[in-house]
């Protein structure tokens, strides 16, 4: 990320220098502005799903939820610890009911919990790559500016996006289960 | 499906009063939270934002599109999808402004905006998801896990271009 980010600012911001300089200084303030209408956004709905999560994980039912889909949880991510699994099973959940940024919050959870080494693990990189390759199925957004812009069908894209987003899901499934393969049991669980 | 969260939170916090647990308190400790969450974000999305309006402002990202686009077109990609191809891994809203730009240029029922609207559906923000997924911990080595993100959204994007030929 650093190697990519850099070498494009620079040569842009070069590029921006050359033709317009004063517009150099106004797009970093305009990045800023954005950015910070767009945590405040964030703010909101996280405050609201973090909110509901935790009503939920109060009566227990999120332990249940974790039991429903441990067998699924197993599969994809391997040995993790059982709070762990509480997140990602909540992040799964999120992710198919297909409330938009929901799901981040859990992710962030699971995967701090996960993680401790410099190395990212197998289960780390299997709830990257499934939230990455979109496990959020019904392309909502999409639908809704199609209609704003006039669509005859806003919605005939529904089932091509669909099979898209599996096809790459299950592509994503697949390589990282090469890629990143389970560890044998280990006992210190 | 619009009656599906509503009626979730409603039927939740029922069966919560049922046992007993105080939904008041459980909702507030839970969203207080989310300051902290969002807040770790932050100068990932700026630095993020900068980047993409960069790119555009600058020109870069029409350079790269003209330079990238004759084997894409190979695989069947058009040209006026490419540019979202490209932004569509760094920013949502970036590349919510260039399907915005489609529409309002090709139409929304065209191919090319059949395309972009697939390609926008089925695919992710794959270095914004790294960058906040990643900021609260200590790895540093992510090994596969980008490039396979990326490779699987792009051959998501490529089968977007073939299945919008029957629509």
């Amino acid at each position: 990320m650093n190697a990519i980010w850099t070498t494009l600012v620079i040569i842009c911001f070069a590029l921006l220098t050359a033709t317009n300089p004063n517009s150099v200084l106004t797009l970093c303030v305009e990045s800023g502005k954005q950015a910070v209408d767009y945590t405040f956004q964030l703010v909101a709905i996280y405050a609201l799903w973090q909110g509901v999560f935790c009503v939920a994980e109060r009566c227990n039912l999120v332990e249940k939820l974790a039991k429903i889909l441990s067998k699924l949880n197993n599969f994809l991510y391997g040995n993790v610890s059982k709070q762990a699994q509480k997140y990602l099973a909540l992040n799964m959940a999120s992710n198919v009911v297909g409330v938009g940024n929901a799901s981040t919050p859990s992710a962030i959870e699971a995967i701090k919990l996960m993680e401790g080494g410099q190395k990212l693990s197998r289960g780390g990189a299997m709830l990257f790559v499934l939230n990455a390759c979109g496990l959020q199925l019904v392309p909502t957004t999409v639908i809704g500016l199609r209609a704003t812009f006039g669509s005859q069908n806003p919605s005939q894209i529904l089932w091509p996006t669909i099979v898209c987003t599996l096809f790459s899901l299950i592509l994503g499934v697949f390589l990282t289960n090469i890629a990143y393969p389970k560890k044998a049991q280990s006992s210190n669980l | 499906m619009s009656y599906l969260v509503p009626i979730l939170i409603v039927a939740l916090f029922a069966f919560a009063s049922f046992k007993r647990v105080n939904v008041y308190n459980s909702f507030v400790d839970g969203a207080k939270q989310s300051i902290p969450t969002a807040v770790a974000i932050f100068p990932y999305l700026f630095a993020t934002f900068l980047m993409v309006n960069a790119l555009r402002a600058s020109g870069v990202s029409a350079l790269i599109v003209d330079f990238v686009s004759p084997p894409f077109q190979l695989v069947g990609i058009p040209k006026q999808v490419l540019e979202l191809l490209l932004i569509r891994p760094f920013s949502g809203s970036g590349s919510l402004a260039i399907l915005s730009d489609v529409y309002n240029t090709y139409g929304t029922d065209s191919y090319v905006g059949n395309c972009a609207s697939v390609i926008m559906g089925s695919s992710e923000t794959v270095f914004y998801i790294s960058a906040v997924y990643f900021s609260q911990t200590r790895v540093k080595r992510l090994g596969w896990a980008i490039p396979i993100a990326l490779f699987c959204n792009l051959a998501g994007g490529i089968l977007a271009c073939i299945l919008c030929r029957f629509l």
